[in-house]
């Protein structure tokens, strides 16, 4: 608003022109209320000012600011190093063990039940495929840029859970009647 | 360009009749409103400021105004519960059985058979329906999400048909399984 | 220009009442021209999210704004603007084109991302419009939300074409006809962030993961037959975290405000990586 009033101020010729020109003549409507006020509120107006006064750009109100520091809001994300065994191989190796379980069960449905190497087959892949479940809830839910500590922890008690579990389901499978035949005895009992 | 016109309509008009209201307007015209007080600061102190501004910003809330059957009732967010129910059972039984000798319990399949066959009609309908669900949802809808994979069954029909249909599916087999094995 | 406005309209607070309506005219287009009086008003209540940077300890609320639907434009933007003009000029809101061309307008409507533009107001009657930021965005005021991240993000997939060997006739690269229908159904993004925001592995991962948007755009630069840096572009997203976890949820799909399919494009790049 200030630098507006005097730019005009700068760029106008003498008053009484001015005046005449605001209240009469039609010019740019812009200009036309700032040179009133002009006229009216500096009757005791220098004329040595305008000689001297340096021009400015009528329109320009405010100067030129950065709202913002350009960096580093600006940058780019940083670009995580290529790792294929935890992105690419990873998910074609889930996608495989998904689509092996697709026959594993729909047989013990359709044969009755399976024989031990099938049942030790679909056991150890349920494991994988459990394990590989339960490793993307921790990525998924306790991130390493805000649990770094947790995060490692609940890694290794998953590693060591599924361990002991493989060896629990390896007794199972070697000395019980195998994981189909059971939940067809529970689910008859 | 009308607000102008009119403006300078009423600028003449004023300025033609001299009266006592003319000096309270222009007065008025010429003192800014502005709502919030300004101060120029350097611009390591803005930044700090902004940057302190931005730790008070709120985050916008998300689970609890997002549409529910999208968030609560989404398929591909009830295959992890599934999937982590059986994972669980899996898991917790292996382990178990790995340590009933050590514990002196009894969990081999002739045992449990045998526990289960005690147990009323309701309880053991509704173990096997607490079982036989995650099971047939996890595996339909694990089917679908292969589909997906492989890059079909996007259209919005068949996100929604697929979704539900899981839904349905699932409920209509498991009960099936609880009822007729 | 604005200050000169403002003055003059300050001087007219004297001028005889005539010459007003015009003014009125000028200045809301949100607002329809007055209703025949035959008809019955049609109020709906809009309730909006409000919180306000000037008093960052006050937890953010909901407010209240009942219009007459007879007076409003038929969107949920028209809505908001008549609000502001009319109602409450300290509402807050990004908005620029009302046609859905620049998705500013992006926030989550009853639930649902959207674009405000794009978005019908439902019919008077049914329950109050409810009124959200984009979810999971860092509020800056009312329905303005942060969106630093998700550009540095896009700027993370470098998303010009890259290639170093130059054109055939020295103009320009050509592409064939089917080359150039691999992107359609992808140039049209307009990055409003609806999709990104309605993810919710967006939501609890965003720092890392990329979100549906940026993937998508990710997409449109691989299958460009004029790109060259193909490689460069797949390794940059053979990680757990920047692509993988997308789990197929699908919101994206659903809210895109454009019609356009982010988590086909996701499920191809993950194919694309893997074959």
């Amino acid at each position: 608003m200030f630098t507006l009033k005097e730019a005009q101020l700068q760029q106008s010729t003498p008053i009484p022109l001015a005046i005449v020109a605001a209240l009469s003549v039609p010019m740019a409507s812009i200009v036309r209320p700032a040179l009133f006020r002009q006229g009216v509120l500096r009757p005791a107006f220098k004329p040595g000012i305008i000689q001297t006064g340096v021009r400015v750009a009528a329109f320009q109100t405010t100067t030129r600011k950065r709202v913002l520091p350009p960096l580093p809001l600006n940058d780019p994300v940083p670009v995580p190093e290529p790792s294929p065994s935890h992105g690419s191989y990873h998910w074609s190796f889930e996608r495989l063990l998904a689509v092996g379980l697709v026959p594993l069960t729909i047989a013990p449905f359709a044969a009755g039940s399976l024989n031990p190497i099938m049942d030790s087959i679909l056991c150890g892949t349920l494991l994988v495929h459990s394990h590989l479940g339960f490793q993307s809830m921790i990525i998924d839910y306790i991130p390493t840029k805000r649990l770094p500590t947790i995060r490692k922890l609940s890694g290794w008690a998953l590693n060591a859970a599924t361990l002991l579990v493989g060896v629990g389901l390896y007794e199972f499978e070697t000395n019980d009647v195998g994981l189909t035949e059971t939940v067809k005895r529970v689910w008859n009992a | 360009m009308n607000v102008q016109r009119v403006g300078l309509r009423a600028v003449r008009r004023v300025a033609a009749k001299p009266s006592n209201v003319f000096p309270k307007v222009l007065a008025a015209s010429l003192m800014q409103f502005r709502p919030a007080a300004t101060t120029t600061l350097p611009p390591s102190e803005a930044e700090a400021q902004l940057a302190a501004q931005r730790l008070k910003r709120p985050l916008a809330p998300h689970l609890s105004i997002y549409k529910y059957d999208q968030t609560w009732f989404g398929a591909s967010a009830w295959q992890r519960i599934t999937g982590g129910i059986l994972s669980c059972g899996l898991y917790g039984y292996s382990l178990i059985y790995l340590v009933a000798p050590l514990a002196g319990i009894h969990v081999e399949s002739a045992s449990l058979a045998a526990f289960v066959a005690t147990l009323p009609a309701v309880v053991k309908g509704g173990i096997k329906f607490g079982l036989a669900w995650p099971f047939t949802f996890h595996s339909f809808n694990g089917v679908r999400h292969l589909v997906m994979d492989s890059g079909f069954a996007f259209s919005k029909k068949a996100i929604f048909v697929g979704g539900w249909g899981v839904w349905g599916m699932s409920l209509v087999t498991a009960l099936g399984l609880v009822a007729l094995y | 220009m604005a200050a000169l406005r403002a003055s003059a309209g300050r001087v007219l607070a004297s001028v005889p009442r005539a010459s007003r309506p015009t003014i009125m005219l000028a200045r809301s287009m949100a607002s329809m021209s007055e209703p025949t009086p035959s008809e019955s008003p049609k109020m709906k209540t809009f309730q909006v999210y409000r919180w306000d940077p000037a008093t960052p300890d006050a937890k953010p609320r909901m407010q209240n704004y009942t219009l007459d639907l007879n007076k409003t434009g038929p969107m949920i933007l028209d809505a908001l603007i008549r609000i502001k003009n009319e109602i409450d000029p300290t509402l807050t809101f990004r908005r620029s084109c009302r046609e859905g061309i620049c998705g500013s307008c992006a926030m989550n409507i009853d639930g649902q991302n959207n674009l405000a533009c794009l978005c019908r107001i439902p019919a008077a009657g049914a329950s109050d419009v409810k009124i959200y930021p984009l979810p999971h965005t860092f509020t800056v005021k009312d329905l303005v939300p942060d969106l630093t991240l998700f550009y540095q993000q896009y700027k993370s997939i470098k998303p010009y074409l890259q290639r170093d060997t130059p054109a055939l006739d020295g103009k320009e690269y050509l592409q064939s006809k089917a080359d150039r229908k691999k992107l359609d159904g992808l140039y049209e993004c307009i990055l409003c962030a609806c999709c990104s925001t309605s993810c919710p592995s967006y939501w609890w991962n965003s720092e890392e993961y990329l979100g549906p948007a940026v993937l998508l755009q990710s997409y449109r630069w691989l299958i460009d037959s004029r790109d060259e840096k193909k490689a460069e572009r797949k390794a940059a997203l053979d990680n757990s975290m920047s692509l993988y976890r997308c789990h197929t949820i699908l919101n994206c799909t659903r809210a895109c405000p454009k019609g356009l399919n982010p988590g086909k494009a996701i499920a191809e790049l993950k194919k694309m990586l893997s074959f």
